[in-house]
């Protein structure tokens, strides 16, 4: 008979909301304590830093509103390729090229406002570069898709290759002064990025002294249509079932490669459209315009375990954290980025670690070589 | 980091759903979430003493890379700044508020300003060029906040201005020591490691200055540039250094680069170097003459004293500042060659560099001018500077929209002014006669 290894994993039975609750909490807990050591051992108040970072150090700020449409402008790109991303991992297709789909999104649409923004009213030039956006990351990712249905690569390697593909092609932009080359200010000795004509700005609200970034409603519209897609929708059912199993979904008479190329195209479209909203709410292109979102996104859409609601909160959790951070780190000169990111690893380390807790556990072997039970 | 995570999670995901069934699989989340900061406390010991009234000022700072960087350009302004603010009485830890490693994106330059705003900035330094329309951007939407822009040309007549300075005088003083140790080796090829050549003025210019400092010492020697195209890559600048001695023999290796790689090449090679921005004597004790450097707190003490000036109406700045644009050189002591390593220079070099730095601190010569220097050195050590009416050639071609184009060879007729427009503007994109790429 085989030895059992000393400590094994065990799936567990599905574990009660409080137990996955408290779980949760204590993984939080614990993370922020960790974070309070940190912090006393760089001689920084802990409860003074949390405050500020929890609260955007909004409280006694002179623009609070301009905190809050700032939150904005990096929760809704985070929000969008989150929900993007879940729906490709909802079908167990790996899509990690969320930043290069990002990318490719931004450059269309920056294309499509340094060429047509001195012409089209901004309505107009708003829906075109979505649209830019939208079939620039949708071809991007479809490309992988279509190899893996049609050749069986692997979709992991493949996406993720393609994000370093996108990033040189927008350096490659950023730095190549030419005559053909419309991204440029022509103004500048040195390479720069040109600011988009005004229709090419995202539209923007006035409510008081705060003005309201449409893409933020556009964010909230999506959010409800996935919600209903994939609940309601025979599209939304199919994806489940391929993802379950694609054997069993051709058996039922889906066309499985079908639903692929459409789900990816979908999700990487999304993910473009996200960098087109980034670049007209930002007025310019710039060559870190992703601020990472391709890869958070795939740290949200786990953490929120591919739910919708769940996306939307863990994504403004996760944006309080990084913007929090970054705003209460500015007063101590012992804080600096590379903290926030650790502090942001430890939260989030934690929190998957209870994850896995919740759904598994250790078996210490018996004392007679047997298992305890299952 | 965050991509280690992102793709541990993949890995993680792949295992735990792809095999729903089995109990015994061990779907472990690996991945290190990165390794500790481990940041050393940047010295903040506050000595807040006889701070006259400005003890609310407050000075926002936003850099490229981390503040607690112990090395490069971003240690560079910092410690610049801080320096400023404890020679002006101020304490950084309670006066200086940063926001680091913030990336060119306009969207996060614009939160990082609005960040310091609110928490009550009265002026805003950002340290790289890709802020620059965050900034112009912001100083017309905060009338009531000083913004101040390192490397930039955008300016407003009230409360934003541009900042850089004439290192291009610096690399002149380091040429003539690079000129006089070829000299003294009787070896006319000298080298540069470059981030970029004509696509930057201020790589072009300190290229130009450099060799027309080693020129004026020995006018048949050649300036061969090789060019990495990234401002900072150890390994590469390492090589450049390797491939100019390799293949030109070059005895003077200068550079304008990140680090100290070429000069540590030019010692294994038994070579001399000039470096850049710090001195890098103690990394290359045998072979390093002097570096071109910056004093970054003489701008900033400027500025910081000239906001505090406005009492409060920031629209007075520039006018405080005398101009929407500072560009200061030797004159002011905003750049300087470092000390001069005498146990490795040729003889005479320290007296002929000090002749040259006070001719161009009084303001009576500049280095992109129609008139030559050479010198006559005494049997004493005494310095005569010559002046001769000689026209100021490049080597006939420019860049322009990326494509080398052929130029008129004469910049400025023989005794002609200087012309330092073309690098404070930016807008110099050719090398001088005897200067070679390649």
């Amino acid at each position: 008979m085989r030895q059992q290894p000393l400590l094994r994993v065990v799936k567990r039975d599905r574990a009660g909301l409080p137990v996955q609750a408290a779980a949760y909490l204590t993984a939080i807990l614990a993370a922020v304590l960790t974070g309070a050591v940190l912090l006393l051992i760089q001689g920084v108040d802990p409860l003074d830093f949390y405050g500020q970072m929890f609260t955007l150090a909004i409280p006694g700020s002179r623009y609070p509103w301009r905190m809050v449409e700032n939150y904005i402008k990096l929760f809704v790109p985070l929000l969008i390729v989150s929900l993007a991303l879940a729906l490709a991992f909802k079908m167990r297709f790996w899509n990690i090229g969320g930043e290069g789909q990002f990318i490719i999104g931004a450059l269309c649409a920056s294309a499509a406002a340094m060429k047509l923004g001195e012409q089209l009213p901004q309505p107009v030039m708003l829906l075109v570069m979505s649209l830019c956006g939208l079939c620039g990351g949708g071809l991007y990712g479809v490309f992988a898709a279509g190899l893996k249905v049609k050749w069986g690569t692997n979709e992991t390697l493949l996406t993720l290759m393609l994000n370093y593909l996108a990033l040189y092609l927008l350096q490659f932009f950023a730095e190549t002064k030419a005559p053909w080359n419309l991204f440029l200010d022509t103004a500048s000795a040195r390479p720069k990025f040109a600011r988009f004509p005004d229709s090419a700005q995202m539209l923007l609200v006035p409510i008081g002294p705060f003005r309201l970034n449409l893409s933020l409603v556009a964010a909230g519209l999506l959010c409800a249509a996935l919600f209903v897609y994939l609940k309601y929708a025979k599209g939304g059912y199919e994806i489940a079932v391929v993802g379950d199993s694609p054997s069993t979904a051709r058996y039922a008479g889906m066309r499985v490669g079908r639903i692929v190329l459409r789900t990816i195209f979908l999700s990487a479209a999304l993910i473009g459209l996200a960098g087109a909203f980034y670049v007209s709410t930002a007025g310019i292109l710039s060559a870190s315009v992703t601020n990472d979102v391709g890869w958070t996104g795939v740290v949200v859409a786990w953490l929120a375990k591919l739910n919708t609601l769940g996306i939307v909160a863990t994504s403004a959790l996760i944006t309080v954290l990084q913007y929090g951070c970054q705003t209460a780190s500015t007063s101590y000169p012992a804080i600096d980025a590379n903290f926030a990111n650790l502090l942001q690893g430890v939260i989030l380390f934690l929190v998957l670690a209870a994850d896995f807790f919740v759904r598994f556990r250790i078996v210490v072997r018996g004392r007679n070589g047997k298992e305890d039970s299952k | 980091m965050k991509k280690i995570l992102a793709l541990a999670l993949a890995a993680a995901l792949s295992l735990s759903l792809a095999s729903c069934g089995g109990g015994n699989n061990g779907g472990n989340p690996g991945g290190n979430s990165g390794s500790s900061a481990g940041t050393p406390n940047s010295g903040s010991g506050g000595d807040a003493s006889n701070t006259g009234g400005n003890a609310d000022f407050k000075v926002g700072a936003i850099y490229i890379n981390s503040q607690n960087d112990t090395a490069g350009y971003t240690f560079q302004h910092h410690n610049g700044i801080t320096t400023a603010m404890k020679d002006l009485g101020m304490d950084p830890a309670s006066q200086l508020l940063i926001v680091d490693t913030v990336p060119e994106d306009d969207t996060l330059v614009a939160n990082a300003i609005d960040t310091l705003v609110n928490q009550g900035a009265n002026i805003i330094f950002g340290i790289s060029y890709g802020y620059i329309d965050a900034m112009a951007d912001k100083a017309e939407e905060y009338k009531d906040v000083i913004f101040s822009h390192g490397t930039g040309w955008k300016n407003n007549d009230t409360n934003f201005n541009n900042y850089f300075g004439r290192i291009y005088q610096a690399r002149y003083l380091a040429g003539i020591a690079a000129g006089m140790k070829s000299l003294e080796q009787k070896n006319n090829s000298i080298g540069y490691v470059a981030a970029f050549n004509r696509e930057y003025a201020e790589t072009c210019s300190g290229i130009n200055a450099f060799a027309l400092g080693v020129q004026s010492v020995n006018p048949d020697a050649t300036v061969y540039v090789n060019k990495i195209n990234t401002w900072g890559d150890e390994t590469l600048e390492r090589q450049a250094a390797q491939a100019l001695i390799d293949t030109h023999d070059c005895v003077v290796i200068s550079q304008h680069c990140d680090s100290a790689q070429p000069q540590m090449v030019a010692m294994e090679n038994g070579r001399f170097g000039c470096g850049y921005n710090s001195d890098m004597t103690d990394q290359a004790p045998n072979a390093h003459l002097t570096s071109a450097v910056w004093h970054w707190n003489v701008y900033y003490q400027t500025a910081i004293q000239a906001a505090m000036d406005c009492k409060g109406d920031a629209s007075q700045f520039v006018s405080k500042m005398n101009g929407n644009a500072y560009y200061a050189g030797l004159a002011e002591g905003f750049v300087d060659a470092s000390p001069l390593n005498e146990n490795v220079a040729a003889p005479n070099t320290k007296a002929v560099m000090d002749a040259v730095r006070d001719l161009i601190i009084s303001g009576d010569w500049d280095v992109f001018s129609g008139v030559k220097l050479s010198y006559n050195i005494g049997e004493d050590g005494s310095v005569e500077i010559v002046k001769t009416d000689a026209p100021l050639m490049s080597d006939g071609f420019e860049l322009k929209d990326g494509q080398l184009v052929e130029m008129a060879p004469e910049i400025v007729p023989a005794g002609g002014s200087p012309i330092d427009d073309g690098v404070i503007k930016g807008s110099m994109n050719y090398n001088v006669a005897g200067v070679v790429e390649g």
